[in-house]
């Protein structure tokens, strides 16, 4: 007996942005990706409540991975993080904060959505030029021949991060480590397509940060008692290889829909074991020295392997598959038919390898980009934390040598950027006002919305009670103490600026950033010396930070411009 | 999905910390008070007596006990030790931290100092890092010296069949090879090395202590190398120093203090001993019965002392007096009592080993393999087949067996009963849940090569070689069989490189104390070895780090901001500038998690009857060490002062006689970290995000201070 049951009507909210409720949810949400910014931010403990692994972290994609948003407002603005975030890895605590300022901000200034974001596209626009042009005053070109950017750029990635629990000397060792594993990734032969490789993260948890290191090639884990038992390698040329991505395990999982019917007098996994030593005296005639199996191999196959003086090793796993098959050459076998001779590959030599508590087999390849790195924390939430940091940090370095510039950090990139924005708004009168679209004011009130915007991404910088400041000369970002003494004394009082390439003794002029200052021209070309020279400065990624404010201006816009929630309560 | 700020003017996590810590204070320094642990809804209770144990029994599933939790496994799981020190040092930063936030200290402030505090401490504590050199010299000494005592004691309880050709050829009584199958017992042991391991209460009492070392002075090589340095004999005036020269004897100094080395085995197992000074005999006597053997082997007497902990078992007596505790050459385990005729009739002769990775049961498949559900199995002939597929099995595996002549099968996994019952009928021995080290010991001495089915033997597979034999304690004269109606046996080849430490408890309640405490004292002992050098313990580091830090403190307080340039992850951030101001104040605190450390230790050995006066005591010698100029030098100097100030206030007046204590380096600075992060990790947590929480699922009460999202 079925019985039917009356559909609920739809639930329809209009404008969902003023009501209290979403407003409230989404400054909670702010709140918390605001408390994560920066190296001074605030760490968050992520569980489920009912026990279980505790994550620590400051880090947009663990953040926002495990949150659990109610509101189709915030879904919005996190699935887009999120998609930021996937595809770039880093910018996205600046995209999240940057688009909630913008809606806030927005917002008090009254203005109709369609008009909003219009002046908002164009203000987008006026920043993405201003940053890819060659006048931009918070760019640095990279020096491809020197380390230096780069370090920076580690550097500044490790230490925003301070959930990865790293001293001083720790970020040091794993910001060379990183820049290595980096650089074998790096093809030696220069064609027109440079392909870079890979680095695989290879987990070494409760070892010191400092026993981290970076191998070429590839480790797969084994116990210690198998890699005990392996043969000693014989031969010093090159060694053959044939890569197995079907398991070897002897078993019949593949029988498809319905019941195999078998006679008792047939053993089906003899008969299996049968087909596998076919395999293996083809594998003995093609003179092949290491079998590696994704999956399982079965122990009689593994004991007639042995017998013929050929290395077995199973259970490779998923992830290692592509790049095995990449520096060996080989392509990954499917079937347990004859094997075509082309599959193989080879490896120049392997060695058993220890570190920690941990035995791994290394394999060394004739050359390929593939490398290993292997990385130690203390703690399981230290090491999750410098996993995500670590390979953070190695997309946003792939991405920098494919577009070689590098933005100011430490807040100066958004104060000189606001900076830049209100001058040009203030003088001269722009295309989008001379085409009728809107007026001056509406213009003037929305460029200043959003540059509070993105000064505020900058203060959140700060969390512990600390005053911005911002200089009349460059528009960089300085942090001062609360209720500072006497304006007088601003060069002794303050020190560097965010980014580092300014000290105070400069003859500059600050002004608080919050207190409303008359607009001012930054100053655009950057000087050559400092930039050269070994001082810690302090960078982000040009790629992942124009992105970041792309997605958070258009993410703002989607939301300002939602006018109805329909909720289907079915 | 909620969300609540755990950091409002009191910070709840590092609450929290301090009171899980508070908890383990009594496991601290050499005499550990037991715990019981009661469960009130199931009227059970179990007896306690290590942190790890303690920590297990308590409700660990908040956010911040689970990262303690975490913290504490990870230190275990990579050094087996140190755990008290990392639970205890949680509890006292997690205060001192708090102090911080409450005296106005900005979070990355304390962070920076404190990481940076401690980072300063262990470069300074190199100064009292002890090298630990040639010790295999020093092992032919004692390797002589431990002759005498084993033959006699250790023959009668061997049993050692006599009508065998096999084992009587191999183990002549004078062949040098036969020390080995010896067991060292503890009585032996404890008659050799009276001086390091003497209770305290008698070394007060006995006044013809000196009298007694200065006669082993004269009898006995291998007592006066490691006697010298307790000697009385060897007392020093206030500027001269000892130093061991490079063969090893004690000589009188001016030099500059320095950490004297460490040549003795004996020595440093007593220092490592840590107050357990009956686990640690046992670990000790396990590493050297594994070097000799080794060197035997090798047929190599200048061996570098090597101690692979991998190839050292327990195995767990309960009911028996403590003095039957020992360490075995071989694989001791229990079989049922009904085995008894088959292991006599084997033990007369050299068995054929077959080593399986697996299970030994029919249906047992090796990892991986998967198993098709949809595959039917139908008669043709339509005849019923005779034997069941498990006899079937059973017959196919005995066949292998007597093909190859097989007598002893060591399982990894669990045993078919069935072929167990088969096997005996037919002389075999199966014995299953062989731990997978021994497996591999044994492949290694008796050649064979462990399979996953009984199917994969053939020739090359089968080891050979193997004694069995019944084992008893050598005071044991008893028949071998125990309460559970099991009976223990040694199985051993002539090469075999595996060690069985026996350890026996008439309490069984202790038992699990007792392994623990065994084992604990293996990994001290493993990682000197390994790391080739010790800290100068008994309290001395701690000492040294109190005193670091009040000089740093007082050289920030003194020459301001410009001395230093400390380090934040941003340096361009006001609170660079600010950090001179708060240094003292946070470095402070820092020394403060080190002094509740040595006070409690010096409560719980009961050498000063309050904290205060423990307080006290350290403040004085802290002082007076920044006094002298070298904290370091004091701290060699007046190491027996201090080191009895902080175990044994008793014996003040003899001190000459403290022996020295010893620290292993890299667990303890690795505790010091893991504790430090820690509490560092959850003073930088602002708020606790629970996932998966929908309102309806909070009780009102709960729900103070929690945001919805």
């Amino acid at each position: 007996m079925s019985r039917l049951e009356a559909k609920k009507p739809s639930l329809c909210n209009s404008e969902p942005l003023t009501s209290e409720l979403v407003r409230g949810t989404l400054s909670v949400l702010k709140g918390i990706v605001v408390s994560c910014y920066g190296p001074a931010g605030r760490l968050k403990q992520l569980h489920s409540g009912l026990g279980g692994c505790v994550c620590t972290t400051s880090q947009s994609s663990a953040l926002l991975r495990n949150l659990s948003v109610s509101h189709p407002i915030l879904k919005v603005l996190t699935t887009s993080v999120q998609n930021h975030v996937s595809c770039f890895s880093d910018c996205g605590l600046f995209t999240a904060i940057l688009c909630c300022n913008l809606i806030e901000n927005v917002q008090r200034t009254g203005l109709t959505p369609s008009i909003v974001i219009k002046l908002n596209n164009y203000l987008l626009s006026l920043c993405t030029n201003y940053l890819k042009s060659d006048t931009c005053g918070c760019r640095l070109p990279v020096d491809l021949s020197s380390t230096h950017i780069f370090l920076c750029l580690v550097h500044s990635v490790l230490t925003s991060k301070p959930a990865c629990m790293l001293s001083k000397k720790e970020i040091d060792h794993i910001s060379a480590l990183i820049l290595k594993a980096f650089l074998l990734t790096i093809p030696e032969s220069t064609e027109d397509h440079v392909i870079l490789g890979k680095t695989i993260i290879v987990p070494l948890k409760g070892q010191r940060v400092i026993d981290s290191t970076v191998l070429p090639g590839l480790l797969i884990e084994m116990p210690e008692v198998q890699l005990r038992r392996l043969l000693p390698v014989q031969k010093s040329s090159t060694l053959k290889v044939a890569l197995f991505c079907v398991s070897l395990s002897g078993d019949f999982s593949d029988c498809g829909e319905g019941t195999v019917i078998v006679s008792s007098q047939v053993s089906l996994e003899n008969a299996v074991l049968d087909q596998l030593l076919n395999l293996g005296r083809q594998l003995v005639s093609d003179h092949v020295d290491l079998v590696l199996c994704q999956k399982v191999i079965h122990p009689s196959f593994k004991q007639f392997l042995s017998a013929h003086h050929i290395i077995a090793i199973d259970r490779v796993g998923v992830t290692l598959m592509e790049p095995l098959s990449k520096v060996t050459g080989t392509t990954p076998i499917g079937s347990l038919g004859s094997i075509c001779p082309t599959s193989y590959g080879s490896v120049k030599d392997l060695c058993p390898a220890r570190f920690g508590s941990k035995s791994f087999f290394h394999l060394i390849p004739n050359e390929a980009t593939v490398c290993s790195l292997l990385l130690c924390n203390r703690n399981d939430t230290a090491w999750e934390e410098l996993k995500l940091t670590c390979q953070t940090a190695l997309h946003v370095l792939q991405f920098t040598i494919k577009e070689p510039w590098v933005l100011l950090g430490g807040g100066c990139t958004e104060t000189h950027l606001a900076a830049y924005i209100r001058h040009r708004v203030h003088n001269g009168t722009e295309d989008i006002v001379r085409g009728g679209e809107c007026s001056q004011t509406e213009l003037r009130l929305l460029a200043e919305a959003f540059c509070r915007a993105l000064e505020s991404v900058a203060t959140s910088l700060e969390h512990d009670g600390g005053e911005i400041l911002t200089d009349m000369k460059h528009g960089h970002f300085w942090s001062a103490p609360a209720h500072p003494p006497s304006v007088l004394n601003w060069p002794e009082l303050l020190s560097r600026c965010g980014c580092g390439l300014h000290n105070s003794q400069e003859e500059l002029s600050w002004s608080v950033l919050r207190s409303t200052c008359h607009p001012f021209a930054p100053q655009t070309c950057l000087p050559q010396a400092p930039v050269g020279s070994a001082s810690n400065l302090t960078v982000d990624c040009w790629t992942a930070k124009l992105s970041g404010l792309r997605v958070a201006v258009e993410t703002a816009n989607l939301i300002l411009d939602l006018s109805f929630v329909i909720e289907d309560r079915n | 999905m909620a969300s609540r700020v755990i950091n409002q003017r009191r910070h709840m996590g590092l609450q929290q910390l301090a009171s899980f810590a508070e908890t383990g204070r009594s496991f601290l320094g050499p005499l550990k008070a037991s715990k019981f642990i009661m469960d009130v809804e199931h009227h059970e209770s179990v007896l306690i007596s290590s942190t790890l144990r303690l920590l297990g029994s308590l409700d660990l599933t908040s956010a911040v006990g689970q990262l303690l939790n975490e913290a504490v496994q990870a230190q275990n799981g990579t050094y087996r030790t140190g755990i008290s020190t990392l639970l205890f040092l949680v509890g006292a930063w997690s205060s001192a931290v708090e102090e911080c936030l409450h005296l106005g200290v900005p979070t990355a402030v304390i962070v920076s100092v404190m990481s940076e505090g401690l980072d300063s401490c262990i470069e300074a504590l190199v100064s009292l890092q002890v090298p630990i050199h040639d010790i295999s010299d020093h092992m032919n000494n004692t390797s002589t010296a431990y002759k005498e005592t084993v033959d006699v004691s250790l023959c009668p309880f061997v049993q050692v069949p006599s009508d065998t050709g096999l084992v009587e050829k191999k183990h002549d009584f004078k062949d040098p090879e036969f020390q080995l199958v010896a067991t060292y017992n503890l009585c032996g042991k404890l008659a050799k090395s009276p001086k390091f391991f003497k209770p305290w209460v008698k070394v007060e009492t006995d006044k013809n202590l000196p009298h007694a070392l200065k006669n082993s002075l004269h009898t006995d090589t291998y007592h006066r190398k490691s006697a010298l340095t307790h000697s009385r004999y060897f007392h020093r005036t206030d500027n001269s120093h000892w130093v061991i020269k490079p063969d090893g004897f004690l000589e009188c100094g001016t030099t500059s203090p320095q950490t004297s080395r460490c040549n003795d085995l004996a020595e440093l197992a007593a220092g490592l001993s840590h107050g357990d000074h009956s686990s640690m005999t046992m670990a000790e006597a396990a590493v050297r019965l594994q070097w000799q053997n080794l060197c035997l082997q090798q047929a190599s007497r200048t061996m570098p002392l090597v101690f692979d902990i991998s190839r050292l078992l327990t195995y767990c007596l309960p009911g028996l007096p403590e003095t039957f505790s020992c360490v075995c050459l071989g694989y001791i385990t229990a079989v049922p009592e009904s085995s008894f005729t088959l292991i006599k009739e084997l033990q007369n002769q050299p068995v054929r080993v077959a080593l399986i990775e697996g299970d030994l049961t029919e249906n047992y498949r090796h990892l991986g393999f998967n198993k098709s559900t949809d595959i039917k199995t139908v008669l043709h002939s339509g005849k019923l087949p005779i034997k069941s597929s498990e006899e079937l099995w059973t017959n196919h595996v005995l066949q292998v067996l007597i093909r190859f002549n097989v007598n002893l099968i060591l399982v990894q996994g669990n045993v078919s009963e069935h072929l167990t019952e088969k096997c005996m009928h037919s002389k075999r021995l199966v014995i299953g849940s062989v731990n997978c080290n021994a497996l591999q010991a044994f492949a290694e001495a008796a050649r064979a090569v462990p399979v996953t089915y009984v199917t994969q033997v053939n020739e090359d597979c089968v080891g050979s070689g193997v004694s069995v034999t019944f084992w008893r304690s050598p005071q044991d004269v008893k028949d071998p069989i125990d309460r559970s109606n099991r009976m223990a046996i040694l199985l051993k080849t002539e090469r075999i490189n595996l060690i069985t430490a026996v350890l026996t408890s008439p309490v069984s309640a202790q038992m699990q104390t007792k392994e623990d405490r065994f084992w604990s004292c293996a990994y001290r002992l493993h990682h000197a070895l390994k790391e080739k050098k010790v800290f100068l313990g008994g309290g001395a580091i701690e000492f040294l780090c109190l005193s670091h830090l009040q000089i740093l403190a007082e050289q920030f307080l003194n020459k301001g901001n410009h001395v230093y340039s400390g380090w934040l992850p941003s340096n361009s951030s006001w609170l660079t500038s600010s950090l001179s101001i708060y240094r003292p104040t946070v470095l402070k605190c820092l020394a403060s998690g080190w002094h509740k450390y040595l006070s409690a230790v010096m409560c719980n050995t009961a050498s000063h009857s309050s904290a205060l006066e423990a307080s006290m005591f350290i403040q004085h010698h802290v002082q007076n060490a920044n006094d002298s100029g070298s904290p370091s030098s004091y701290i060699l100097n007046e190491y027996s002062k201090l080191s009895s100030g902080v175990f044994h206030p008793d014996i003040s007046n003899n001190l000459e006689w403290v022996p020295r204590v010893y620290d292993n380096v890299i667990p303890k600075i690795e505790a010091w970290r893991r504790a430090l992060d820690l509490v560092l990790l959850v003073l930088q947590t602002d708020s606790e995000i629970i996932t998966g929480l929908v309102h309806t699922q909070m009780n009102s009460k709960k729900l103070n201070g929690v945001l919805f999202l």
